[in-house]
């Protein structure tokens, strides 16, 4: 089983989503396996305005342990994070990173928007 | 749910474009006006298979169009947001948030700015080729517009009106002449992206964007990139 660790700067309760990276996909959106994926699939709620498909960052989180059980991330995402408010070098797309296994601890933003003008 | 503000749009008429591509025109209630920035979509909640799905949708309407606005969008197979929104009818009301998304113009500069479309992906560009072209400064702007067949196209008359009223704007079609399945960017696109953009390319200073489904999005982004052209002026939005 492999664990995540969710914490939310918005003051919400800490939550951990255990799981068997195995049984991926656990929703329907972002990539299967994703940190999106896993969220969603366990109840926790994650913004998603783009569906998950890399065209928006309001799936942005920040790792703070465990980047390493993480897949690296792609041109891709690397593009969308350019533009992500509050960006950090621990920076990370859920809809894009992948947890396979192991133990991670992620930070979800205040403010994971906004891109409405 | 998101913890975005949800509005909630009456579909005052829907279009068919082509067979599979449908447009909805959309109110949004209580008087409120739609303010977008072209390029942006909107993130629709749909009740479709007994939870609710999110998915986006571009904004296709020129600006200024606040107060009843159009996506345009195909069928995909097996897609169950699209069906969902293909089995709607006008005065069915629909659930959003938004506007999103970072894909939209940059400050107008002196750059050529190259619109690389495929298929449905033209959408965003209709409104940002009428925001620059609107915009003052005569910005030179090219259209290359991908699809399987001429039918395919959308808004082809608007494309060639502008052409007409704007020295300074080109539409290239660019048809492949095969069936839907049959389609790649392989059979018009990329080679002539690749013709007139990468061989023998001495000046780097066009801004490109490109909208489209899929993989083709990114070998065309890494064709331009490859070639040269800074990560910032090669722009894309894959769905």
């Amino acid at each position: 089983m492999a664990k995540l660790h969710i914490s939310f700067e918005n003051g919400n309760p800490e939550q951990v989503v255990e799981f068997d990276p195995s049984q991926a996909p656990f929703h329907h959106d972002g990539e299967p396996g994703s940190i999106l994926d896993i969220l969603l699939g366990h109840g926790v709620e994650l913004e998603h305005a783009c569906g998950g498909n890399c065209a928006c960052t309001t799936c942005h989180v920040i790792v703070t342990q465990g980047m390493a059980h993480l897949t690296e991330n792609e041109e891709e995402e690397d593009d969308m994070l350019d533009k992500a408010p509050g960006l950090v070098s621990t920076s990370r797309l859920g809809c894009q990173a992948v947890m396979a296994e192991g133990e991670v601890k992620i930070r979800i933003p205040r403010h994971t928007i906004n891109q409405q003008v | 749910m998101p913890s975005s503000p949800t509005f909630t749009a009456t579909i005052e008429k829907i279009i068919e474009r082509t067979p599979d591509t449908r447009s909805f025109f959309l109110r949004v209630a209580n008087g409120r006006k739609l303010s977008f920035v072209p390029g942006q979509f909107l993130s629709f909640l749909l009740p479709a298979g007994g939870e609710t799905l999110t998915r986006a949708y571009t904004i296709a309407s020129l600006p200024g169009e606040e107060d009843c606005f159009e996506i345009c969008l195909n069928q995909v197979d097996g897609g169950p947001g699209s069906s969902y929104l293909f089995s709607r009818k006008e005065a069915d009301v629909l659930c959003f948030t938004g506007p999103w998304g970072n894909f939209v113009l940059d400050q107008p500069t002196d750059a050529e700015y190259i619109f690389i479309a495929d298929r449905v992906g033209v959408v965003p560009f209709r409104p940002m080729i009428a925001r620059l072209l609107t915009a003052g400064g005569h910005h030179t702007a090219r259209l290359l517009y991908a699809a399987p067949q001429a039918g395919d196209l959308l808004y082809t008359d608007e494309w060639q009106r502008w052409e007409g009223q704007y020295a300074y704007f080109s539409f290239r079609p660019l048809i492949a002449e095969c069936e839907p399945e049959e389609y790649s960017i392989e059979k018009g696109l990329l080679p002539y992206v690749e013709q007139h953009f990468v061989k023998g390319v001495r000046q780097y200073s066009r801004r490109f964007y490109i909208c489209g489904i899929g993989r083709p999005v990114l070998l065309l982004r890494d064709l331009l990139r490859g070639a040269g052209y800074e990560r910032q002026a090669v722009k894309y939005e894959k769905w």
